[in-house]
């Protein structure tokens, strides 16, 4: 196990700059999932860090040393690709053992610790297979076997299940967290898919064009996306997101929804007045009768169940679309009219000008009152 | 004392910084290549100069008057005519056969496919070598072809003997040694030709002189071209054939650039004019190289990317 | 395209089979004749059907030419072993600079690798005469004239661009992530570059040193310039052969049969890399 500290890490590709004075601190044991769209950086950031990069400014520091200007093969990290980078011409005994005979470890040794970690990732059957002659899923596992073998105390993976289908992104989804535990490494993991995200990671960190735009626990960034961008890429199904007007009433601050008065408990009388951006989690709509307080009548326009959970779709009175998500198996209305009611307490505003979470009240009150 | 000298070096052994290392993988060949570059200056120098081997003494820089001297000089302009001619017709005649062969072999088959094999031979034998094997069927006395143009009636056929007919002779070996060249670059750039526009066409029943104008020509040109420039440009240096079978003669009827240098340096010992005719024709190759590699770059990054 | 008439069918075969016998012809008759003997190859008409000898070989390899005129010396087989020696040793050395530079050029865009490149490149399309005359002076100045270091240092610009070319597109279609990932598991830059770039490259690594090897062994301009008859490969030797005297035709024949054969059979062996490589990879074959 060690750190990994990133300081000002500026990259930059002939005029386009790749990463922008990026600071980033990973603790001791620590999973974190570097997510965000394709272009953001974080593939750059990875490699910057494994050293076959380099930075254009700003320092690479793991374990506390610097190893900014060390070669790749002094850093002692493991690392995945997406592409899985598998050597071609050695078979997968071979690409597994290469960061043993880098050490010069004795024949015993390598090809002892080559099997415990096939066996692992239940691939001991097809070592002596060429990569040509894996399946996808073994090449996957081939090329995180070799990330593993040498137990290196950082361990970076490229969006490693990017490459596989669907049932074993999933089968891997579940068991990579044990995996990933029981190796006890510090680990960075870049991912574009949010499930991913949020199933391995201690903390995220949200890239975009080169820069992190949010840091925190998967629960801190689904509950708080730091701006509307962030809320639609977290989530499925996604966000609502309803532009609203914030308006004051008998002390609360509230928005209309077809003319029904939604009570945002949570928010100060700040941001009454100005354009917003209403974010709600399907998860935070739910049918109701249409006598129940703050009932909103909508028309039912298709379900789709998922898995865990049936999605709803919904038209407003002014044809405003909604998703509501609610527990597979409850039930709910599938066609015609129908009344919803929203969780006020789980709704977030945004600025509509600028996409950023709007303060909430306890927390804004507290800025007034130290700005006082 | 040695086996402490091996404990005192450090464990890492010897490290070459990241940025000096492609540097240091390619200096050996550059080295190789500037010895060879330095004789290009020299070259330079000698097109300056008067300057014959066989008076050393009168060796003197003249200046441009090497160049000037050429605008009067009739050999000179003979050199300009019979290369560009011989390059003209070369490159025209082995492009149209090229083209030729190259879509009667289109169609990927075994045969086809043998037969395109075959024909690369001429291209792997020596140009000097191939000279000579048409000096021995072109011979007046047991020639094979001077035994067939003498059955339609071409008794006393002279081949690259005789000035009337050496040009056409010699274009003849240059079409035999070089038509498989543009065969193969054009028959590869044929079959990389994506299939849509040729079977929606064929559905559609367009005229197949239409299909060829409209759609092959266009999307064989950057092939074209490449092969194009990359003969002109061997073709307007041509030595090997022209030496072997003539030596530039009869008289100065094939005496191209490199010929024509060559004779200059060596028999009249005119080093000057020998060294100024080889820069005319390294600007006129130049000239050429640059459109070339434009041209050729685009194509290769278009290889690289299917591949 | 599947919908030939028949007329256009035997049209098309009429031309292949005129285009597969001109270029075919030559060297079949020329092989024919290095198994005549002076009579057969002077009778009229031709005829290809005749008593076949091994004399003329027989002559060029044991080097004596029994003439009306007495025994005459003949060193084709010096010639040829000159050719061969030339060719692998300019290739060998050939393959020593410019791999490393190749796989620089490919994996490092470094400041001027291009202008580097094409600054190589260009000795491609130079008259070579341009640089071959003022070298005869150096080469007398530095003692290297008419010497194997000499002529195999000067074969270097045919071979060296072609393997640096050809090898450098090899180098560029490994993917990058394949060596890091070497690197990352704790391998110097020395050992990926041996164990994995190295081996990943190595047929297109054979193939141009196989092109670089038929275009040296073709090469005539530069022996001639610069070798003397001790060092001269088969196509200055060849022709050379041709004007001394009381040598018979079947002889000439026999000695460019001999001087072509390492040519085609390298050739038909590397076909499926001969149109990269003369293209320079400006076309997949």
């Amino acid at each position: 196990m060690t750190t990994l500290q990133l300081r000002n890490i500026v990259k930059r590709y002939k005029s386009q700059t790749v990463l922008d004075d990026l600071t980033l601190d990973v603790a001791d044991g620590e999973r974190l999932v570097l997510f965000g769209p394709s272009g953001a950086g974080k593939t750059v950031l990875l490699r910057l860090v494994a050293g076959v990069i380099e930075p254009d400014e700003g320092r690479v520091l793991i374990g506390g040393e610097d190893m900014t200007d060390v070669d790749a093969e002094h850093r002692g990290v493991g690392m995945a690709f997406q592409n899985f980078a598998l050597f071609p011409h050695m078979s997968a005994f071979d690409n597994i053992a290469s960061p043993l005979t880098a050490t010069k470890s004795s024949k015993e040794k390598i090809a002892a610790g080559v099997q415990k970690v096939a066996k692992l990732l239940k691939i001991d059957h097809v070592l002596t297979h060429h990569p040509k002659a894996l399946s996808n899923g073994q090449k996957q596992r081939t090329a995180l076997a070799r990330a593993l073998v040498g137990s290196p105390p950082l361990l970076l993976l490229d969006d490693p299940l990017r490459n596989v289908d669907a049932k074993l992104r999933f089968e891997m989804r579940l068991e990579l967290p044990r995996l990933l535990a029981a190796q006890g490494a510090t680990v960075v993991y870049v991912t574009q898919d949010y499930k991913e995200a949020m199933a391995l990671g201690d903390r995220i960190a949200v890239m975009a064009a080169g820069r992190i735009r949010q840091i925190g626990t998967p629960q801190e960034i689904y509950n708080a996306p730091a701006d509307i961008e962030i809320g639609r890429l977290f989530g499925d199904p996604t966000i609502n997101l309803l532009d609203v007007t914030p308006q004051r009433g008998g002390g609360d601050v509230f928005v209309e929804l077809s003319n029904v008065r939604v009570r945002l408990a949570d928010y100060g009388a700040d941001v009454v007045g100005s354009p917003c951006v209403l974010g709600l989690r399907p998860e935070a709509i739910s049918f109701v009768d249409a006598a129940a307080p703050g009932a909103i009548p909508v028309t039912v326009e298709a379900e789709t169940p998922l898995n865990e959970k049936t999605v709803t779709l919904a038209l407003t009175a002014r044809g405003r679309e909604i998703l509501v998500s609610r527990p597979a198996g409850t039930p709910g209305p599938t066609a015609g009219p129908a009344h919803i009611a929203v969780n006020g307490m789980q709704a977030f505003l945004f600025d509509k000008t600028s996409g950023a979470l709007l303060p909430r009240a306890d927390l804004a009150a507290k800025r007034n009152g130290e700005a006082a | 004392m040695a086996s402490t000298e091996t404990l005192r070096r450090p464990v890492s052994g010897f490290r070459i910084s990241r940025k000096m290392l492609p540097y240091v993988l390619s200096l050996p060949a550059l080295l190789v290549c500037i010895g060879i570059l330095i004789p290009f200056f020299t070259a330079v120098i000698y097109s300056f100069q008067r300057y014959r081997l066989s008076q050393p003494w009168a060796r003197q820089f003249n200046w441009g008057e090497n160049y000037l001297n050429f605008i009067t000089d009739p050999a000179f302009w003979n050199t300009l005519k019979v290369s560009l001619l011989y390059a003209g017709l070369t490159v025209t005649l082995e492009l149209l056969l090229g083209l030729g062969i190259a879509l009667l072999l289109q169609r990927r088959s075994t045969v086809n496919n043998f037969i395109s094999i075959m024909l690369l031979l001429p291209l792997m034998i020596a140009p000097a070598l191939a000279a000579l094997m048409w000096k021995l069927m072109t011979n007046p006395s047991f020639g094979i072809l001077s035994y067939l143009a003498s059955l339609i009636g071409l008794h006393d056929f002279r081949w690259a003997s005789s000035p009337d007919t050496a040009l056409l002779t010699v274009v003849l070996v240059d079409i035999w040694v070089y038509t498989p060249f543009i065969m193969i670059l054009l028959l590869a750039g044929l079959r990389s030709l994506p299939t849509q526009p040729f079977e929606a066409a064929a559905l559609d029943g367009v005229p197949r002189s239409f299909v060829f104008f409209r759609i092959t020509l266009p999307m064989l040109t950057p092939y074209i071209l490449t092969a194009t420039l990359f003969r002109l440009l061997d073709s307007i240096q041509q030595f090997d054939i022209i030496y072997a079978m003539t030596q530039g003669g009869p008289g100065n009827t094939l005496t191209v650039f490199q010929v024509e240098a060559y004779l200059n340096f060596f028999q009249s010992t005119n080093v000057g004019r020998s060294a100024a005719l080889l820069i005319i024709l390294w600007a006129i190759t130049y000239t050429l190289s640059n459109v070339f590699i434009k041209n050729w770059l685009r194509l290769r990054e278009r290889a690289r990317g299917e591949a | 395209m599947d919908t030939m008439s028949p007329l256009e069918r035997v049209l098309r075969g009429l031309a292949l089979t005129l285009v597969v016998v001109f270029f075919m012809f030559p060297i079949f008759w020329i092989f024919l004749m290095s198994f005549q003997t002076n009579e057969t190859i002077l009778a009229i008409p031709p005829s290809i059907v005749f008593s076949p000898t091994l004399s003329n070989y027989a002559a060029l390899i044991t080097g004596k030419l029994q003439t009306a005129a007495g025994t005459l010396d003949i060193a084709f087989m010096r010639n040829l072993g000159n050719s061969i020696f030339l060719s692998v040793a300019s290739v060998a050395v050939a393959l020593v600079l410019g791999v490393p530079a190749a796989y620089a050029f490919a994996r490092h865009k470094f400041k001027g690798s291009e202008d580097i490149a094409f600054t190589l490149l260009s000795f491609r399309f130079a008259p070579p005469l341009l640089v071959l005359l003022p070298l005869t002076q150096y080469f007398q100045w530095l003692g290297l004239s008419n010497t194997y270091f000499g002529l195999i240092w000067v074969y270097q610009l045919i071979c060296l661009p072609l393997i640096l070319w050809i090898v450098r597109g090899y180098f560029e279609d490994i993917s990058a992530d394949v060596e890091y990932a070497y690197r990352i598991a704790g391998h110097s830059w020395f050992a990926t570059f041996r164990k994995i770039a190295l081996p990943l490259a190595g047929p297109g690594i054979a193939a141009a040193g196989l092109l670089a090897f038929i275009f040296a062994w073709n090469n005539f301009v530069f022996a001639l310039v610069l070798a003397s008859a001790d060092k001269q490969p088969v196509t200055v030797g060849a022709l050379a052969f041709v004007t001394s005297s009381g040598i018979q035709y079947g002889q000439i024949a026999a000695a460019i049969v001999l001087s072509v054969t390492p040519t085609l059979a390298l050739a038909l062996y590397a076909q499926r890399y001969l149109v990269e490589g003369l293209s320079l990879g400006a076309v997949k074959g």
